[in-house]
């Protein structure tokens, strides 16, 4: 259903969608999914296609697929938001404003492109997008450890994909760095191709569910190195060892080793969007039970609100609901629950009618 | 102009690889690291690093799908 609005062809080159979507996971593809069926001019800017799912080895916990790697699920969103008529253009978003125009409010979105991003830093040139609508699905990214040698090292023994570099670490001696799931994924699958293991976790506890633990603790080229960090990586061509320092009794040792897998978990990057809608205290987009944000038309799914829970079918079920919403915001549907920004409650639309007619 | 990729079955950025050169129509070769050691260590000897892809055009290297620098080549080479 296209309906010009005033003010929309004063854009001149700018290119107009209905909703813009940034990010391309499975919030992403879910909400472009859906928005592209509901006959909405839809674009997903993203600077990958799948982003933290791409870079996971097996799902065995997405309904629908008993078992799934992360790059087959991810091929399937990105061909079912294709198919449903959505645009999907490889570009970072690096701003998002407002404009108002003759009463209509539009957002502009910034880019820069992932060809034209220079390792210098030096001028980008970017492509501005309008969209009458913003669903903001640009997930997390994966954190790095942060100590000398580290990124020395990148692709020279450190990584932080054990889908992508596992073969290559065949018969060595590794470290996987963290203790949540993706920790522990990361070491079953180093556990069939390399001679050694490590876990090294800065805890005595681990964050990863029961199963995956037990699951690791029966393999037995896995080793436990717990209450430690990385606080040095050394080598000279490729990485030879680490510097590990016990929390407990900061003692200092090190470790022969020639791969460290980080998954030490991951940040939200909002910059982009700071001022424009409101955040938590960890960066994280506020949203409510609509997709909502604090920003009439501006919407937000997965893991870079403040869902608690992240993954990846919250990710998805909150991307359709980003959709829905939008859909309903352009066609001035209104959405069933509101949320008043100052105080965050929810309420019922009805209950709130209800108590509208006993004060008049 | 011979065209080879080194990658592993699971990496979405190999994947991106091949899919560029099949649209492209040029014929690569595909060298599974993960399923021969003696491929996997002629690769970080040539390329001085373990990160797949790496994507060789009659002897250049490109480390990762990095783009830009594969156009470069390939229109270097016809010209």
């Amino acid at each position: 259903m296209e309906t010009k609005k005033p003010g929309l062809e004063k854009l001149g080159t700018k290119k107009t969608y209905d909703v813009i979507i940034v990010g391309g996971s499975a919030a992403g593809l879910t909400a472009a999914l859906y928005a592209a069926r509901r006959e909405l001019k839809t674009l997903v800017l993203t600077k990958d296609i799948g982003g933290q799912i791409a870079i996971t080895e097996t799902i065995k916990n997405y309904p629908g697929w008993e078992k799934i790697t992360g790059s087959d699920l991810v091929k399937i969103l990105e061909k079912q938001a294709i198919e449903s008529g959505a645009e999907i253009v490889i570009k970072e978003v690096v701003k998002i404003e407002e404009l108002k125009d003759s009463g209509r409010e539009l957002f502009i979105v910034k880019t820069h492109s992932e060809d034209e991003h220079t390792k210098n830093g030096t001028k980008l040139k970017g492509e501005e997008y309008a969209g009458r609508t913003v669903i903001l699905a640009s997930g997390k990214t994966p954190r790095s450890l942060n100590v000398p040698g580290e990124s020395k090292f990148v692709g020279k023994g450190v990584s932080y994909c054990a889908t992508c570099d596992a073969p290559l670490f065949r018969n060595k001696i590794v470290a996987v760095v963290g203790g949540g799931n993706s920790a522990f994924e990361a070491a079953l699958l180093l556990s069939s191709v390399a001679k050694k293991v490590y876990i090294i976790h800065r805890r005595d506890e681990f964050r990863a569910f029961e199963k995956i633990i037990n699951d690791v603790k029966q393999k037995k080229n896995l080793e436990f190195v717990l209450s430690s960090a990385i606080v040095e990586i050394k080598g000279s061509r490729f990485v030879e060892a680490a510097v590990l320092e016990n929390r407990k009794t900061n003692k200092r040792s090190e470790l022969k080793l020639d791969g460290i897998f980080v998954e030490i978990g991951s940040d939200v990057d909002t910059d982009f969007v700071k001022g424009l809608v409101e955040l938590d205290e960890t960066d994280q987009i506020k949203t409510n039970k609509n997709a909502e944000t604090s920003h009439p038309g501006i919407f937000a799914a997965g893991d870079v609100t403040d869902t608690p829970f992240k993954q990846i079918i919250v990710a998805a079920g909150e991307g359709s609901k980003a959709a829905l919403a939008a859909y309903n915001y352009i066609h001035e549907i209104e959405n069933k629950y509101v949320i008043d920004w100052s105080t965050h409650k929810h309420e019922h639309k009805a209950d709130l009618n209800k108590n509208e007619k006993n004060e008049s | 102009m011979k065209i080879k990729v080194y990658s592993t079955p699971q990496c979405p950025w190999c994947d991106k690889a091949k899919q560029y050169f099949k649209d492209k129509g040029l014929e690569f070769e595909e060298i599974d690291v993960s399923a021969d050691p003696d491929a996997a260590k002629e690769m970080i000897e040539k390329s001085g690093q373990m990160g797949v892809p790496v994507i060789e055009i009659d002897g250049e290297l490109v480390i990762g799908f990095n783009r830009p620098k594969i156009e470069e080549i390939l229109k270097k080479l016809n010209e």
